[in-house]
């Protein structure tokens, strides 16, 4: 957890990070717990996430590396921003940033070759 | 009629009730990277009392994450017959969570109490529904406006509890083919119920990205419902001039047809009424025009997040959330509106940064106005999310409560320079303020059958 000294967790590949994460007492924020209000998102630092259940995020939050930490499952280690110290370019101004085309939620984002994958997260 | 329900006999009887003394008013930490519930206010409004303009009270949520943000009483107005009733629960229910808090307002009515939560989890089981918004009681019952569906999609429905606050089921029997969910209120003596769009909870939710609107992921319809079938009727159209269609209002007087929206993105003012061969007409009636702004590439619009009527339906009330403004007018000719008045606070356009010595981060926003017309209560939080995309400092400064005293005569405005709520130094770090309610009831409770 890069912005919490560094502190590492071991977690379960079935489970959504926040359940194991907050059963080992790390205080994260949480709204809905279905994947779909943000308020738990956290940035990908390293590692991969599977978190095809979230439909928060558009395209462009996911290629900064957001994730919705009450859906998402780690696929390996992962080194993750969380809580809003995090959201520091999450939100935006929409009238004055907007999005492009392949940056829309997954839904309505046309698609093409440089639309991320929504199924997962991978940040380098 | 004489009786001792709960409220008031006539909105012109309401009007001569006693001033309010407090103010309950839901403030928020979720979004706010504070790790802490959700809560339900006091202030004390009384101006001969030592802690006036204070929060007196703070009744927190059992969990975080809820996002407090309308509320509504178990009975109003509309049960004023029934001896058996009493104004006694304030219903706060958690847009985020689902849960609805069962709050306590009579045992103490300066330190509510919780009576009871009914989770998020069990109301979606139960109904399929979630993101609950607007509360109107109904007789002795209570119906909620739910914005989505168990997984957050549209249209959502109505939840439906009974007086002892357990879940009925689904209140209305079709929503026909509407889109999305979001205010309704109800004229029962013309058996019609209008309800508003605001947008899936999942597109909502995480913040505004203004393409989804040319996507028709937000309304721009109203639709009046059959209210004892429980179905959509009729819908009303608006097209552009009525993007996002937020609060509806029916005027007070219970005999009237004529009610109101405003469209937050349009920033206009809709009428409705049903004409003389009883058919219903819809008509705009203020059309805010956008703002230029040193910094923005297009004009700024006004973004109307509420509007509200005075008890005796002369005045209608509007706020420019981010213009900063709140507007006054004369609606005495419902087609011909007149302004009347019009204070600043915050907003993008610079124009009143500070007011009574607070930084006004956020714009205004939900407005309360007490039963005489003559105080109006304004706070400048609208919803964490969209909170952090427009006015991202309210993470440090908290949102604030602000008083606007009304010339209820002749028209006109003036912010109070004795009162003002700062959010920004509450006791565990800045919090936002959103609605407001009294316990007598208020402009925006009652409902006459």
């Amino acid at each position: 957890m890069a912005n919490r000294g560094g502190a590492t967790y071991e977690v379960d590949s079935r489970r959504p990070l926040l359940d194991t994460l907050r059963e080992q007492g790390v205080d994260l924020p949480y709204g809905c717990k279905y994947g779909g209000c943000i308020t738990c998102a956290a940035r990908l630092r390293a590692g991969e996430v599977d978190q095809r259940r979230q439909v928060a995020l558009n395209n462009r939050q996911i290629a900064q590396g957001y994730v919705i930490l009450c859906v998402a499952r780690p696929v390996g280690d992962c080194t993750l921003d969380v809580g809003v110290d995090s959201h520091d370019v999450l939100y935006r101004n929409p009238f004055l940033d907007p999005l492009a085309p392949h940056e829309l939620k997954a839904d309505i984002a046309v698609t093409g070759d440089v639309a991320p994958d929504n199924a997962s997260s991978k940040e380098a | 009629m004489e009786c001792c329900g709960p409220g008031y006999a006539s909105p012109a009887e309401a009007m001569q009730a006693p001033r309010e003394l407090l103010l309950y008013t839901i403030a928020i930490y979720t979004g706010t990277g504070i790790q802490k519930p959700d809560y339900l206010c006091t202030i004390d409004a009384d101006p001969e009392s030592e802690t006036y303009s204070q929060v007196i009270h703070r009744l927190e949520m059992p969990g975080i994450g809820d996002e407090l943000h309308h509320m509504g009483w178990n009975a109003c107005s509309s049960c004023h017959d029934d001896s058996s009733m009493a104004r006694k629960y304030l219903l706060v229910p958690g847009v985020r969570s689902s849960n609805i808090h069962i709050v306590d307002t009579a045992t103490d009515p300066r330190a509510p109490r919780l009576h009871k939560v009914i989770e998020g989890t069990e109301i979606k089981a139960r109904t399929d529904l979630s993101a609950p918004h607007t509360v109107h009681c109904l007789g002795s019952e209570i119906i909620i406006s739910m914005l989505g569906d168990a997984k957050g999609e549209a249209p959502g429905g109505y939840l439906h509890l009974n007086k002892d606050f357990e879940i009925v089921g689904r209140w209305e029997n079709s929503m026909g083919d509407i889109p999305f969910g979001y205010d309704f209120w109800y004229q029962p003596r013309h058996n019609v119920m209008v309800s508003s769009e605001w947008a899936a909870p999942n597109t909502f939710m995480p913040g505004f990205d203004l393409e989804e609107v040319g996507h028709l992921k937000y309304g721009r319809r109203l639709h009046l419902w059959d209210f004892e079938k429980k179905e959509p009727m009729q819908t009303m159209y608006l097209g552009e001039d009525g993007l996002i269609p937020l609060e509806v209002r029916f005027h007070h007087d219970p005999d009237s047809t004529h009610g109101f929206c405003g469209a937050a993105l349009s920033a206009n003012i809709i009428h409705w009424w049903k004409d003389a061969d009883g058919a219903w007409q819809w008509e705009k009636i203020v059309d805010v025009e956008n703002e230029p702004h040193p910094e923005w590439p297009i004009p700024v619009p006004g973004v109307i997040s509420v509007i509200l009527l005075s008890m005796d339906d002369r005045f209608l009330y509007l706020c420019n959330w981010l213009h900063g403004d709140i507007r006054q007018y004369n609606i005495e000719d419902p087609h011909n509106p007149v302004l009347t008045g019009q204070v600043w606070m915050g907003g993008l356009l610079g124009r009143a940064p500070e007011v009574n010595g607070v930084r006004v981060t956020g714009g205004p926003q939900m407005i309360q106005l007490s039963l005489d017309g003559s105080r109006l209560y304004v706070t400048t939080s609208l919803f964490s999310t969209w909170d952090n995309q427009f006015y991202p400092e309210i993470r440090t400064n908290g949102g604030c409560m602000l008083m606007v005293n009304c010339d209820t005569e002749n028209g006109g405005m003036e912010i109070d320079p004795e009162f003002v709520v700062d959010f920004g130094a509450e006791p565990n770090g800045p919090s936002r303020c959103h609605e407001t309610r009294y316990p007598g009831g208020d402009c925006t409770s009652d409902i006459w059958v």
